[in-house]
């Protein structure tokens, strides 16, 4: 029976060494590649070859997860202010989307399964929010620091837990999409390597693996919802301070 | 569409609450350790921090709730 972590292990494919850094293409970066080809495909083709008035069938699809997600912005953030986040918030849902989805095809790779592309994604918003805020705020900003209606005592006590929330915020939101897809990846493959160890009772376990992928899918799906709808959050909370 | 928008909702509520109440603890704990590191007043910010991190989760789980209800009336 295998490791059941194997398939989270990044190797080179095409080893670049420039200098002192580290250049090189790995399966993760040919599984993002991979993923950005794909909703290239999807969205920007269709799109540059020019839509028509009565839709065909990949651009009503289109048109409906596209809808989809602007209501989504619309409601988090507000219509006026929402409208230039929507291209932003599109692109991370579909990213994120299809890095999901490319690694329940067995034998690829995750990249939503490494912390470190989902913290650089959750960092890259938590600077984002810093900078909306500020720019839309100035320093009027730091009064998301203080909750509204709260003695004057309790201001020094609430302030550093307002910044513990604070900063919780992105490393919570890398943490759930990693874990979640990390740990659906790794019952699958424990799964797999019960379903291959013994014949006689194996078909148990490879019945469960097939019921779980379906469940990871969903999860696919549910996590990359989840991640933009908090992203909606954060930068509706920055905006519309309280 | 109102009855899917709830259930999305819902599913979002479920998936945020459990990892906002743990992770602010952690982050709580971190920033008590860091505190110790520099000013060597060794337990005392971790448990501060620790505190803090707890309040700081339990407020965050309070909100969701907070708006979770306010949804539900109208």
């Amino acid at each position: 029976m295998g490791n059941p972590l194997h398939h989270f292990e990044v190797h080179n494919v095409i080893p670049i060494h420039i200098g002192g850094l580290d250049l090189s293409i790995s399966n993760a970066v040919i599984a993002m590649w991979v993923g950005l080809a794909l909703i290239g495909s999807m969205f920007v083709l269709p799109a540059k070859r020019g839509l028509s008035l009565i839709p065909s069938r990949l651009q009503n699809v289109l048109e409906i997860a596209l809808e989809f997600i602007r209501g989504m912005v619309y409601e988090f953030i507000g219509e006026e202010e929402g409208k230039k986040y929507v291209p932003f918030i599109a692109s991370l849902f579909l990213f994120v989307l299809a890095c999901n989805l490319i690694g329940m095809i067995p034998g690829s790779y995750t990249i939503t399964c490494q912390i470190v592309v989902t913290g650089v994604f959750a960092l890259g918003i938590f600077i984002m929010t810093l900078v909306i805020g500020f720019s839309k705020h100035g320093l009027h900003f730091l009064g998301i620091l203080v909750p509204p209606g709260i003695p004057k005592v309790l201001i020094p006590l609430m302030i550093p837990i307002e910044i513990i929330s604070m900063v919780a915020r992105p490393v919570s939101l890398s943490v759930r999409l990693f874990a979640n897809m990390t740990a659906g990846h790794t019952i699958l493959a424990v799964l797999f390597g019960l379903a291959m160890s013994s014949v006689m009772i194996g078909w148990l376990p490879f019945g469960f693996t097939i019921a779980i992928n379906g469940l990871e899918i969903a999860i696919a799906f549910i996590q990359a919802y989840i991640f933009t709808i908090l992203t909606c959050v954060y930068i509706g909370d920055v905006i519309n301070l309280h | 569409m109102t009855k899917k928008s709830g259930l999305r909702q819902g599913m979002q509520i479920a998936f945020r609450l459990g990892t906002e109440l743990t992770v602010a603890t952690i982050i709580g704990g971190l920033m008590g350790y860091a505190v110790d590191n520099l000013f060597e007043t060794k337990p005392w910010g971790l448990i501060v921090g620790v505190i803090f991190g707890v309040v700081a989760g339990c407020l965050g789980v309070y909100r969701v709730a907070m708006k979770m209800n306010i949804e539900e009336e109208d």
